[in-house]
């Protein structure tokens, strides 16, 4: 039966009904001094938090429950607008992880707690009405006007769902079929089995622009400037003034009370000053988007999975999740995109064509000792042909010399810039020409003539896109410190310079050439520029180039342009490190990788990180993850017009039954820390 | 403000993690004059305080560039040299070796903390810091009694283990030096010079964390001839 099309006024109802808890909340957050953005996004970032807990532990609460096909598939109600989806197959999860193990995890009792609250004592996961038996669907969106976040589950028990999402209330259904609840700024739908708990919120800019416009209209000065003050207040309109200090002359307070009275009679306390204004067109504007939201949704049976086959296709896979983000719709509605789409609108388009079909495809795989990311990088086959000119590229063997056996981590990036140049002016050139303005044709004009003056073979051999880097853990670096010595006769003291060490990260970078002597004019005249700059023979180095301390050297050789700051390397294996170079196996499954590969040792990564160059914030997440050892390599395919594909995979080492509680411990080592 | 939040900030930065040397030299002279010396050298530190001034923030607070750090340096010279009783205010900024050094000669000991206490009071614009009513200097014409400003020791007691092991690593020193010679003092940690005339007590910012009286000391000079 077709759904009538109901008036979109259901949501101003219920916002207005809640719209004094809504301006509550501001005033509440408004004299804690936090900027409305942080307001909104208080509860938001919750919310998904609580999510993330939540989704690890959907998978294991499935086990007595009877299979039963929904009328209401928990991702037929994820929105059109939605640009990244991350959506777990709770079937598959649940087989591999048990309850009993996951109630026992810290995080589980702030899951818990945020789901339940006193009324609810004693519940636990299992009682909250979800349907296990759904996928759970995260997902977010970022338009122009506005941004749309939430998720999308399954339901078992309505009543059970309800002990748990106690806070919402019920509002008027508008559609045949769809109940609303609300909380603040959340929404829950329900719909037949499945729900859709879903916020929107309007971007800032459109929000300044819509009030700035109603301010302006009414023939109001500038909001910021302060007549009493003959000042601009841009420090933020939520800063409360000092008290005054307490006067126990009379006549002055009378004279206060005049001043007020006068004050009044000036302002009109009927008109709302700008801030409240600025509030009103706030949750007007967001009444305005989640009620076009829930149209789409409602009455024109429009969703993410019927207005993409490529989401629909991904959800089919039998993976424990599925990962899809639309590259393409992120730059059409990306903010900054405004600009180019007012000034250039043929160009816009142009370049929108050009980043069709741009998407992220990703599957996630547990499997018994490792955790597997595989992603399709596909894109449209005019950007799809300047990617596999790009990745058209043999592997620089050289770069294997400089990479030590013992190395913490490293990668290698190979890409052909010469071609890659070529075929972007090929596809890019006619795209800018056609525009006609003339401050494009200015700069398709200078493009064309670099183009023709250029010494493309000097350019693209100096620098030809490979490269390559390694990450050595730290090092103690010689330094100099002063001291102060003391005479004993007067306790006068001097100064002296001594030779000190300090922990430094030990880095390489190397960037494949075929011009090596233009590297190396560039040195030569450097190093008259500055004493610090030396030709050591072998290699260069700028003494004390990194944050004034450390040597910065650099290597011309084998093809190869290094920049580094381990002395050894330098020093000793300028050539490379041969026998004691990466083994012939690690080195073929990076020389069998497309354009790119990387291995981190994350045991050896963790415990050489350097303490000093992090916060005690993060150091104590890095201590939470020491003692969890394994690989992860990051490997890709050969790039054709149409697609690339990524392969994440985290192998680890230990006593664990399976990866999914491995991710766990991970998860719930980084909750206790950040509690 | 944000300036000395983020001086605070970065003092206890590199408190924790880092190597500082602190040096008190205070000459007082017979009529109750003298000149005041203040040196911290994190030049052990360089690496260190260099990455920090390489970011943009830490912990949320803007980290604020070389010239501001100069001009504020500047600012406080200023302030201080206005205060009556205080002359010749001198501060030396070394951004490469980072090392700092305040010199100012006072009228009295008294005129000395009474500028230190309304400079730092504008500085943090908080007239309400009881620390700062503490008297830790006194002078009578035969014996300086001294102690050292429990502001500057009080943030250390928050601390944390592993960066406690750090603060021991660090020295503070603290010279009383006179015109004519000490006949005695109370603290026995404290070492006279040859000459008779100074008074020197070496400690590490850990242990004063832990006993703020360690550098207390009572000096009782020859009487006057």
């Amino acid at each position: 039966m077709p759904c009538p099309k109901t008036p979109p006024f259901w949501t101003t109802q219920s916002i207005l009904r809640h719209s004094s808890k809504i301006r509550g909340n501001f005033r509440i957050f408004a004299s804690q001094s936090v900027e409305p953005y942080k307001v909104i996004r208080r509860p938001h970032f919750q919310l998904i938090l609580a999510l993330l807990f939540l989704s690890s532990a959907l998978g294991v609460t499935g086990q007595s429950m009877t299979e039963v096909t929904p009328t209401t598939k928990s991702e037929t109600l994820i929105p059109r607008d939605a640009v990244t989806v991350f959506s777990l197959n709770n079937i598959s999860l649940l087989q591999k992880i048990s309850l009993d193990d996951l109630v026992r995890y810290e995080f589980m009792e702030e899951v818990q707690q945020e789901l339940f609250d006193g009324s609810t004592t004693g519940k636990t996961l299992k009682d909250s009405g979800i349907d296990f038996n759904q996928k759970l669907n995260v997902f977010y969106g970022k338009g122009q006007n506005y941004e749309v976040s939430g998720f999308t589950l399954g339901i078992k028990d309505k009543q059970d769902l309800f002990v748990v999402f106690d806070d919402f209330e019920k509002e008027e259904d508008l559609y045949p079929g769809v109940e609303f609840y609300s909380s603040y700024f959340n929404h829950l739908i329900i719909k037949g089995d499945a729900a859709l708990l879903v916020r929107v919120e309007p971007n800032m800019d459109k929000i300044d622009e819509v009030t700035d416009s109603i301010w302006y209209a009414r023939g109001n000065e500038n909001p910021y400037y302060d007549e009493a003050y003959g000042d601009f207040d841009l420090e933020g309109e939520f800063e409360f003034e000092e008290m005054p200090e307490e006067s126990e002359d009379p006549t002055e307070i009378e004279l206060e009370e005049d001043e007020i009275e006068g004050d009044l009679e000036e302002e009109n306390l009927l008109e709302k000053n700008y801030y409240e204004l600025r509030d009103s067109v706030q949750v007007m504007l967001e009444m305005q988007y989640l009620s076009a939201l829930c149209e789409e949704l409602f009455v024109d049976q429009i969703n993410l999975v019927n207005s993409d086959s490529r989401f629909a296709e991904q959800l089919t896979h039998p993976s424990e999740g599925i990962f899809y983000l639309d590259n393409s719709r992120n730059l059409q509605k990306a903010e900054g995109m405004w600009y180019m789409q007012t000034m250039f609108p043929s160009l816009f388009e142009d370049m929108k064509e050009l980043y069709t079909g741009n998407v992220i495809l990703g599957d996630l795989i547990l499997n018994q000792a490792s955790v597997e990311f595989k992603m399709e990088v596909r894109y449209g086959e005019e950007l799809g042909s300047i990617y596999e000119k790009m990745n058209d590229s043999k592997f620089d063997k050289d770069v294997l010399k400089y990479i030590h056996k013992d190395n913490t981590a490293f990668f290698s990036y190979n890409v052909n810039l010469r071609e890659a140049y070529e075929q972007a002016y090929k596809v890019i050139m006619p795209i800018l020409s056609s525009e006609k303005n003339a401050r494009m044709s200015t700069n398709v004009l200078t493009i064309e003539l670099l183009n023709e003056f250029i010494n493309k073979d000097a350019l693209f051999g100096t620098y030809k896109g490979s490269m390559f880097g390694t990450f050595n853990g730290i090092q103690k670096i010689k330094t100099t410190k002063i001291e102060f010595s003391y005479d004993e006769e007067t306790f006068e003291y001097s100064e002296r310079e001594v030779e000190a060490e300090e922990d430094m990260p030990i880095f390489t970078v190397g960037f494949s050439t075929e011009r090596a002597d233009i590297p190396d004019k560039v040195l030569k005249h450097l190093s008259h520029l500055t004493s610090r700059f030396k030709n050591m023979g072998t290699y260069w180095v700028y003494e004390r180039a990194i944050l004034d301390a450390a040597d910065l050297y650099m290597i011309n050789a084998n093809g190869l342009f290094i920049f580094t700051n381990d002395a050894d390397l330098a020093m000793r294996h300028a050539t490379g490190y041969g026998k004691e170079a990466l083994s012939k196996k690690s080195a073929k499954r990076a020389k069998k990788s497309g354009f790119m590969y990387a291995h981190i040792d994350w045991a050896r990564a963790i415990e050489r990180f350097p303490r000093d160059f992090f916060s005690d914030r993060e150091n104590e997440i890095i201590d939470a993850m020491r003692g969890k050892t394994g690989t992860m390599e990051l490997t890709s395919s050969k790039t054709s017009k149409e697609k690339t594909n990524l392969s994440l995979v985290y192998n680890y080492q230990g006593v664990y039954d399976n990866s999914g509680k491995y991710l766990l411990d991970l998860l719930n080592s980084i909750y206790v820390i950040s509690k | 403000m944000k300036f000395w939040t983020f001086s605070l900030l970065l003092f206890c930065t590199l408190s924790f993690t880092s190597c500082i040397e602190l040096i008190d030299d205070i000459k007082i002279n017979n009529d109750g004059s003298g000149t005041l010396k203040y040196t911290v050298n994190l030049s052990s530190s360089k690496v260190k305080v260099n990455s920090i001034l390489a970011l943009d923030s830490v912990n949320g607070i803007r980290v604020p560039s070389i010239s501001e750090l100069n001009e504020r340096i500047a600012d406080f010279q200023k302030k201080l040299d206005a205060k009556t009783g205080i002359s010749n205010v001198i501060i030396e900024s070394d951004f490469e070796g980072f090392i700092f050094k305040l010199r100012c000669d006072f009228t009295s000991v008294s005129a000395l903390q009474a500028a230190i206490k309304d400079v730092v009071r504008d500085e943090l614009r908080d007239k309400n810091v009881p620390e700062l009513d503490a008297i830790w200097l006194n002078w009578d014409g035969q014996k300086l009694v001294r102690s050292i400003p429990e502001i500057t020791v009080k943030k250390t007691t928050e601390f944390q283990q592993e960066d406690i092991a750090l603060l021991k690593q660090g020295t503070y020193t603290s010279i009383t030096r006179f015109e004519r010679p000490v006949d005695h003092f109370d603290n026995p940690s404290a070492q006279i010079s040859a000459n008779k005339m100074n008074v020197m007590i070496k400690t590490n910012p850990h242990a004063l964390s832990q006993n703020t009286s360690l550098l207390d000391n009572t000096i009782y000079l020859t009487p006057l001839k």
